[in-house]
This record gives C-alpha cells, sequence and structure tokens, in this order.
C-alpha cells in the first residue's frame, strides 16, 4: 500500500462534477501554470505554511525556524509556538483505506454525486490514486479532475477505474503551452483524443486567462479539437482575481506576465459556430 | 415590481423619512399594571401620531416621532385573523358582553381597560383617516371600513394588520410575529381572485405592505437594528400531512426576494416530504444574502412540542416568534426567552473546581452532567421571581382573554410556558473533549498544568492551547466529541423540560443563543476548547468559531446526531456558504438538495446565508460603498453598517473558513 499526501477534502463542492461531491486534493503537479490558484498543490511534499493575517508579530515563529540557502524554513516548533494559531501543516500523509473510509461515511449525502480527486495534478500520485478508485468501485461515483499529463498506459488504466474525467484544456499551441505552464501539450491531446474516443463521460474545462488561453486563436484550436473528437460541452472558468490570494501563505509572490486587470473574453460567438454548448462557472 | 413599488422603495432606502420625524423623550422603564399601561399608551399616541409618508404608500401608520420604549412584552405571535374577521366593534361586542357575563370586579375592570384601549386605537385611526383623505384614496377607503368592521380584502386586511402593529408598539409590545401570513390571509387572497383582482395586483399590494413593514424598525429600544422580530412563517404539514405551500406562499417569497430588505423575515417550514422545488425557489432566496428563509422542520418541532404537552393541533399551527424560538401563535404566551444555561461558562467552573481531583474522563463527565443539572435547579429557582406586566390591548389579541377577560399571562391564554437558551455547547463539548484527549487519553498535558494555563488565560502557554485547540471539535463529525454533546444537552433537557413555572406552564430548552453569544461570552473566563477570556461563543447551535470544521457534510452531521426534539425551545445550525456557490442553477439545485438532506437528517433548524468575506472586509473599511449590504446576524438579518463592530468582527470570523 502507497501512502498518498493530500492537502485537503472539499465536501459540498458543487461544481466538480454531477451530484453533489466531495472533492479531494493531491498534493505535487509537474506543471506550474502562471495562473495557478492552488499553489500549495505543486510542490509534492508537506510544507508548512502560515497565515498571512491576525500575526501579532511575536517573533516565536522565527525564533523557531532554521535558515536554508538563505531562506527561512520554518520547524514543527514553529507551528506550536505561534500564540495565533496562524502556521499549521500543509499536506497530510494518508493511506487510501483511511481516506475512503472517510469519503464513504458521506456515502448519504453523495448518492447522486460522488467523489472527486483533484489537485494538484492527481496523476502525480497515480498508485495512490488507483488504489482509492479500486476501493471505491461500486460503491460511489468518481471522477478525476486532470490537466491530462501523463503516461498514456497510466492514463488508460484511469479509464478503466474513475466514471467521470474533468478535463481541462489550457493552450493549443505546444509553445505557449510550454510558455505558460512548463510543460509540452503533445501527451495532454494525446490523452484526450484517447479518453473521447473511449466514451467515458468527459466534462471539458477551460480556464479563460485573459490575453493568455481567451484569444481567438486559442479558442478556435480548441473547439476544433473539441468538434473533431465528438465533445460538444465545455466548462468555462474565467479568471478570478482572487487566484493570487494564497501565494502569501506559502512565502511566494505571485506575479503573472498577463494582464489581472482585463476581463476574460468569453468568446461565445467561436463556440456557437462550433455547436459547443457553454456554461461558465 | 411595479413603478408605484419601485418609488416607494427607493423613498425607504433613501432614509428621507428619519428626517421628517419629530423628536420625542423616550419612555424608560415598563410600567407592570394593566392601568398604567393604558396611561403611557395614551401619552404615547400623543406623542407619535399615525402618519403617512409619501404618495405611493397605501398603509400609513407610520411613526411622526423618534419616540423608542423599553422592552415590554412581546415574543408572541398574536391572532390576527381573528381580529381581522370581527373588526374592533365586533370584538368590543364580545368584551362588553364579557363583562356582563362576570362578577369578578377585577375582571370587569381589565375588560374595561381593553375597550379603553380599542377606542384609542379607533379614534387615532379615524382621525388619521380623515387627515389623509385627499392624499390616498385608497387608503381612505380602506379606513372607512376597518378597523371597526371586518376587512373583506387582501388589502384592506394588510392595512388593518399594520395599523395593529403601529398601535400595539405603542403599548410596550415589541417583536410581535406576523405568524402564518401565508395561510390565515389566503381566505382574502382568494376572495379577491374570484373577485376578478388580478395576480400582479395583489402582488404589488404585497410587495407595499412588506415595504410598509420597514418604516420605523429603527424606533426600537437599546436593539441592533433589524432586531424587530417581525417573522413570517410560509408552508408547513397540516394534520393529515398535506404540505400547505400556496400561492400566496410563493409569491411571499418572491416579493422577498425581489425588494430585499429585511422585513419581513422569512421562515419556511419544511419536512422530508416537501417538494424539492420549494427547496429550489427558497434556495434562491437565499441566495439575495439576506439570510432568508430560515428553515423549521417540522419533522422535528412538532413532536417536540408534543412532548413538551401541547396539543396536536396546536403543534401543527408552530411559529417563529421573533428570531428562532418555535412558539404557538393566537393561544400561546410563551417567553422562550426567558433566560439562559450559559455552558462554556457552567463547564468551565467545574472543571476548574473538579479537574484535578478526577481520576477519570468518565468521573469528570458524571461531574459534568451534574453540574448542568444543577445549574438547571438554580434557573428553576431564579424562574419563580417572575414579574409580568399586564398589557390589556395585548390580551385582546390573544385567544381566550377576551372569554376570560384576564391579562395574557395571568391566565388568559392556554399556553404561558418559558424557555431557557442553550448557549455555547459546542464551545463546552470541546472543552470537555480537549481535556478526554489530553489529559486522560494521550496524557500530554496534566491536570494541573491544564488548569493553570486557563487561570493564566494561556498567557505563555501556547503549546497547550495549540494542543487544545488541535482537538476533535464538533462541526466534524466525529462521535468523541459529538457524543459528549449529545450528553450535555440530555442531561439540561432532562432537568429542564417539562418542569413547572409559576404561570402554570412548563419550561422549555433550547439551543439558542441570542445575543448571549456575544454578552455572556464577555465575562466567560479562558475555556479548555482553546478559547481565550472574553472571546465569543458560537452563535446559537454552531461550531464554535475557531473550529476549522471538515465542511459542510461533516458539519450537517454533527449536529444532528443528538434527538433535537428533546431541546425544542429553538436555536439554528448556522452555515455559511459562500455566494459564488450560488452563481448559477446548478449550484442552487445542489444546495436545495443539501437543505434537504439536513431535513432528513433529523436538523431541527437551519439558518443558511449566503456570504462573501472579502466583501464585509471592505464594507468594514469602507462603509460608504456598502450601505445596501444585509447580512444575517443572529435571529434577524440587519444592514452590515448598522452592526456594532463586535458582532460584525464576529460575522467575518464566521466566514473564515470558507472557500
Ligand atoms: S508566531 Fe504567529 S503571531 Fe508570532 S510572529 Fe509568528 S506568525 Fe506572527
Amino acid at each position: 500500500m502507497v501512502k498518498g499526501c493530500i492537502f485537503s477534502i472539499e465536501e459540498f463542492s458543487v461544481y466538480d462534477g454531477p451530484g453533489i461531491r466531495s472533492t479531494v486534493f493531491l498534493k505535487g503537479c509537474p506543471l506550474s501554470c502562471e495562473w495557478c490558484h492552488n499553489p500549495e498543490g505543486q510542490d509534492a511534499g508537506i510544507q508548512i505554511v502560515k497565515s498571512p493575517n491576525g500575526c501579532v508579530g511575536c517573533g516565536a515563529c522565527f525564533e523557531n525556524a532554521v535558515q536554508e540557502n538563505g531562506k527561512t524554513v520554518f520547524m514543527e516548533r514553529s507551528i506550536k509556538k505561534c500564540p495565533m494559531k496562524l502556521l499549521r501543516y500543509c499536506g497530510k500523509m494518508t493511506e487510501s483505506t483511511e481516506l475512503c473510509s472517510k469519503l464513504l461515511a458521506n456515502r448519504e449525502f453523495l448518492s447522486d454525486g460522488g467523489v472527486t480527486f483533484s489537485g494538484g495534478e492527481p496523476f502525480f500520485q497515480s498508485g495512490f490514486l488507483f488504489e482509492c478508485l479500486e476501493q471505491l468501485k461500486g460503491k460511489m461515483h468518481t471522477a478525476i479532475q486532470t490537466s491530462g499529463f501523463c503516461e498514456s498506459a497510466v492514463f488508460a488504466r484511469a479509464t478503466e477505474l474513475a466514471d467521470h474525467f474533468l478535463f481541462d484544456l489550457k493552450l493549443f499551441d505546444e509553445a505557449q503551452h510550454i510558455k505558460y505552464t512548463g510543460v509540452s501539450n503533445r501527451l495532454i491531446l494525446e490523452n484526450f483524443r484517447f479518453l473521447a474516443k473511449s466514451g467515458k463521460d468527459l466534462t471539458v474545462r477551460i480556464p479563460l486567462i485573459p490575453g493568455v488561453t481567451d484569444t481567438y486563436e486559442n479558442i478556435d484550436g480548441l473547439c476544433r479539437l473539441m468538434s473533431e473528437s465528438g465533445i460538444y460541452y465545455a466548462e468555462l472558468m474565467p479568471y478570478n482575481k482572487m487566484a493570487g490570494g494564497k501565494y502569501k501563505l506559502l512565502g511566494k509572490t505571485y506575479s503573472p506576465s498577463f494582464d489581472e486587470t482585463l476581463t476574460p473574453d468569453i468568446r461565445a460567438d467561436i463556440f456557437e459556430k462550433y455547436c459547443i454548448k457553454i456554461l461558465v462557472l | 415590481m411595479t413603478d408605484k413599488t419601485l418609488n416607494f422603495l427607493q423613498f425607504l432606502k433613501s432614509g428621507e423619512y428619519k428626517k421628517m420625524r419629530k423628536h420625542a423623550e423616550s419612555f424608560g422603564e415598563c410600567p407592570l399594571t394593566a392601568e398604567k399601561h393604558l396611561e403611557s399608551f395614551k401619552t404615547a399616541l400623543e406623542l407619535c401620531r399615525p402618519v403617512l409618508f409619501a404618495e405611493y404608500d397605501d398603509f400609513g401608520f407610520n411613526r411622526d416621532s423618534d419616540l423608542t420604549m423599553m422592552w415590554g412584552s412581546g415574543n408572541v405571535t398574536p391572532n390576527y385573523l381573528r381580529i381581522l374577521n370581527t373588526g374592533f366593534d365586533g370584538v368590543k361586542e364580545q368584551i362588553k358582553q364579557s363583562i356582563s357575563n362576570t362578577h369578578n370586579i377585577g375582571r370587569k375592570k381589565y375588560g374595561r381597560m381593553m375597550l379603553s384601549c380599542i377606542d384609542l386605537c379607533l379614534d387615532y385611526s379615524d382621525r388619521f383617516r380623515d387627515e389623509i383623505k385627499d392624499k390616498n384614496d385608497r387608503l381612505y377607503k380602506a379606513l372607512l371600513k376597518v378597523p371597526h368592521g371586518p376587512a373583506e380584502s387582501f388589502y384592506e386586511a394588510c392595512v388593518f394588520i399594520k395599523l395593529c402593529i403601529f398601535f400595539l408598539r405603542l403599548i410596550y409590545t415589541d417583536h410581535i410575529g406576523l405568524g402564518r401570513f401565508d395561510q390565515y390571509m389566503y381566505g382574502f387572497f382568494l376572495a379577491d381572485k374570484r373577485r376578478g383582482v388580478s395576480c400582479e395586483e395583489l402582488f404589488e399590494t404585497l410587495e407595499n405592505f412588506f415595504i410598509s413593514l420597514n418604516f420605523d424598525t429603527d424606533l426600537y429600544w437599546g436593539m441592533q437594528q433589524g432586531d424587530n422580530g417581525q417573522s413570517m412563517v410560509l408552508g408547513g404539514f397540516d394534520v393529515d400531512g398535506n404540505y400547505l405551500y400556496n400561492e400566496l406562499s410563493e409569491m411571499c417569497m418572491k416579493a422577498s426576494l425581489e425588494l430585499c430588505i429585511i422585513d419581513p423575515k422569512i421562515n419556511l417550514r419544511v419536512g422530508k416530504n416537501t417538494p424539492e422545488e420549494v427547496f429550489e425557489s427558497a434556495t434562491l432566496l437565499t441566495k439575495q444574502g439576506l439570510g432568508f428563509p430560515q428553515y423549521c422542520n417540522d419533522d422535528v418541532v412538532i413532536p417536540g412540542l408534543i412532548k413538551l404537552g401541547y396539543d396536536k393541533h396546536d403543534a401543527y399551527d408552530y411559529v417563529v416568534a421573533a428570531c428562532w424560538e418555535f412558539i404557538v401563535p393566537n393561544c400561546g404566551a410563551d417567553t422562550p426567552n426567558y433566560h439562559l444555561l450559559d455552558f462554556p461558562l457552567v463547564i468551565g467552573n467545574m472543571i476548574k473546581n473538579e479537574l484535578c481531583e478526577s481520576k477519570s474522563f468518565d468521573e469528570l463527565m458524571e461531574k459534568a452532567r451534574l453540574a448542568v443539572a444543577n445549574e438547571c435547579e438554580r434557573l428553576l429557582e431564579l424562574g419563580k421571581i417572575v414579574v409580568r406586566v399586564e398589557n390589556p390591548l395585548l390580551s385582546v389579541f390573544m385567544d381566550g382573554c377576551i372569554e376570560s377577560l384576564l391579562d395574557t399571562w395571568s391566565g388568559g391564554t392556554k399556553y404561558r410556558n418559558l424557555g431557557s437558551h442553550g448557549v455555547g455547547i459546542s464551545s463546552a463539548a470541546d472543552a470537555l473533549a480537549a481535556i478526554k484527549k489530553n489529559v486522560f487519553d494521550e496524557k500530554t498535558i496534566s491536570a494541573q498544568q491544564l488548569t493553570d494555563a486557563l487561570e493564566m488565560n494561556f498567557e505563555g502557554c501556547e503549546e497547550i492551547r495549540n494542543l487544545l485547540l488541535d482537538s476533535p471539535k464538533m462541526g466534524n463529525n466525529d462521535a468523541y466529541v459529538d457524543s459528549i454533546a449529545s450528553e450535555l444537552m440530555a442531561s439540561f433537557s432532562k432537568h429542564f423540560n417539562n418542569k413547572p413555572n409559576i404561570f402554570g406552564g412548563i419550561w422549555r430548552a433550547g439551543t439558542g443563543s441570542a445575543q448571549n453569544y456575544v454578552y455572556a461570552s464577555k465575562t466567560c473566563p479562558a475555556t479548555a476548547d482553546g478559547r481565550r477570556s472574553g472571546q465569543p461563543y458560537p452563535s446559537s447551535f454552531s461550531p464554535s468559531l475557531e473550529t476549522k470544521s471538515a465542511g459542510l457534510l461533516s458539519v450537517i452531521q454533527s449536529f444532528t446526531k443528538y434527538d433535537l426534539s428533546d431541546i425544542i425551545n429553538g436555536g439554528p445550525l448556522t452555515i455559511e456558504i459562500h455566494d459564488s456557490v450560488l452563481r448559477n442553477d446548478i449550484g442552487i439545485k445542489k444546495t436545495a438538495q443539501l437543505v434537504k438532506k439536513y431535513i432528513e437528517f433529523g436538523g431541527h433548524q437551519l439558518q443558511l446565508n449566503s456570504v462573501n468575506r472579502e466583501k464585509l472586509i471592505d464594507a468594514q473599511k469602507h462603509p460608504e460603498n456598502h450601505k445596501n449590504l444585509i447580512v444575517r446576524v443572529w435571529g434577524w438579518s440587519g444592514y452590515f453598517n448598522e452592526l456594532d463592530v463586535e458582532f460584525q468582527d464576529h460575522i467575518i470570523k464566521r466566514c473564515e473558513y470558507i472557500i
């Protein structure tokens, strides 16, 4: 049995698949999208985070921290000593059995919905993910929210286990994809085509980032891909200025290269041209 | 919304009417006797005449001065329908009949005071009618019929109610609910429809009536604005299991949704057999952010009231008095807010005195149960020195008083029960669970260390406090602590429910807090759940403020484990959801399903708020940009800007853990 590292479980998530769902957030992601609003999902390991609100400036956290390469690294004692309880672990190791029994405890609520695995990128911990899916099979509806970035064989196995996929399509152009997310989209597109062909339940999600993903060329490219694959429904997620809200928690700064103040373009006309129904979330 | 409605609404929101009032000295202490009530009623009417504010106001009966008076009697729901169907002239005849039927001088005298009150109302309303003759023909015509005679149309009935509220409030009566408006007004509504009145016209009347209820809501003695008890109850099951949700119920929901104002406060009676569409249209209302509706679960409340001795048909007719107190309208003169059992304080004192002597957690828990039992006894004793005021006008509205010529609380009404809040239940349960874990199970803190840390208000004991904060908390569906909460509640209801009170009624235990989550907590020392001295308790029946709960599904399960029909004085579970959840139909539908699940799980009362923390923080910093921001406070909603800062902070804190 492998242990997994999760950083949160959101009960009653309403926009992560059909029905009332619980969403499990797994740590670790091979991408580094500029607009990522879950930065704590990027790093695979357990981190100590510190809330920026409510600090009384007593210094106890720093007194119990160590310096590594000129950076302050908080230790367990920093957590214990903070009088305002502003520090905590982000990420918790758990066994799949423990996690699944927790999820199944809410079965009565989730009867029309189920569980969604998100992240980070859930395939980053594919061994753990598969253990969970195997245990839940037949007991609860499962969905995977993914960037689609993983080896084809792993992805194929997932299509056998999970009931539903929430598949992010970000940028159609490879160079752009590399520029904004740090990786090529070749594997992603390959997995997407495979998934569409498999006939599995699939919801495409497109983050609308002003000047990046909401351009005419990009939306047109993504629509073409969808229509070629026989997918005619997409959920759009317009950029939200709260995206940078959690970087401070991790001691990071959020500095996207695009203009945050612009309102993303929905491009309804392009979707219409391709007969793709959209829902703006 | 019609232009007329829109104009009226804008007039209300402009606040101009407040400037039109003259100043009047407040009335302090409420007199006790009926004579004194009558006297002060006369004075009040002189100082505070009814006026019509604007030409699009079809109701009038607003105050021409800023008179406020101390709280006297209230928290009851008068029988408006009986008065609407009889008219004051008819009521006077009934009283005269009763006077001639009795030889008891005291009762005769009381009856005559009832008559004097009504005469004053009639006199002032006649004068008002003549004053507005050229200003508002519709109202003028209605006032030719009511309040002397019975109301015939929906509009006349609304005018009559508005007038009754105006007069009742000037005789030390506050927090009078509107009751099951959609039920008792339905007859007038249908009759109008049969006469050919269109739904649009009826809707306009309803909306304007709602707006008119919002004037004068700042004129309450020592209250946060909005805490005025003008609750309205919609829906509900009848004895045969039919769900009574009619066209008028739906219209009331729609009016509240459109108007977005704080009165009337909408409560919705539901049960597991309530159709899903009703939950959905209610969730649309939740989306408005007013904190409406508050849900009451018939499947739990009705059996609970029957266990407390209410007759079946009365229990089926229950309403919410002002905030969330379950009472019976018309014939019930219950006082559900009599006093409070301060759980964190009671358990905290027990811990302070007994923890070091206790060898096991079981022993400590036994002492906790005993402490609650002793506190119940003390409260019951305290409840023997209740003073009650006599209010002859209110008695006219309460069933049984006209026949007996007795005051509402002196035997005139059928039910005269008293109730007590149970404040901070989760905080007390969390404290015991933290001790169980740290002192007894894992032995990470010694009993002495803990008592010292509490004594020091955790000064220099950060590690201990953090251990306590990391212990099991209510709201995580964790039996470790939820079972402790159940035991505390069981002890409360066992030693309190159905004990006799001095009015010939009984006592009732509840889960509410009213304003005491802030006020009582101020004097409560540090508690073993990690709460510092003076930090607020959770509002009513909710997770503690410091708790990062596992999520909504867990909260609901934690707070429905105990059989809540045992502790049915009222007091909701409060849940905040981020307004972005409700941004479209999908979110609305799923939220409606969640509420339904709560009901199926056996929750008694649910306060669901749609909030946006960032917006609240911004409103605190820049009130000028958020003049119309309305939030739910405890049993009522108010304008965020008009709340004391500690209530603002509490609301912001409540939202901390939602995404
Ligand atoms: S210990 Fe907590 S309160 Fe003190 S400086 Fe660090 S974060 Fe701030």
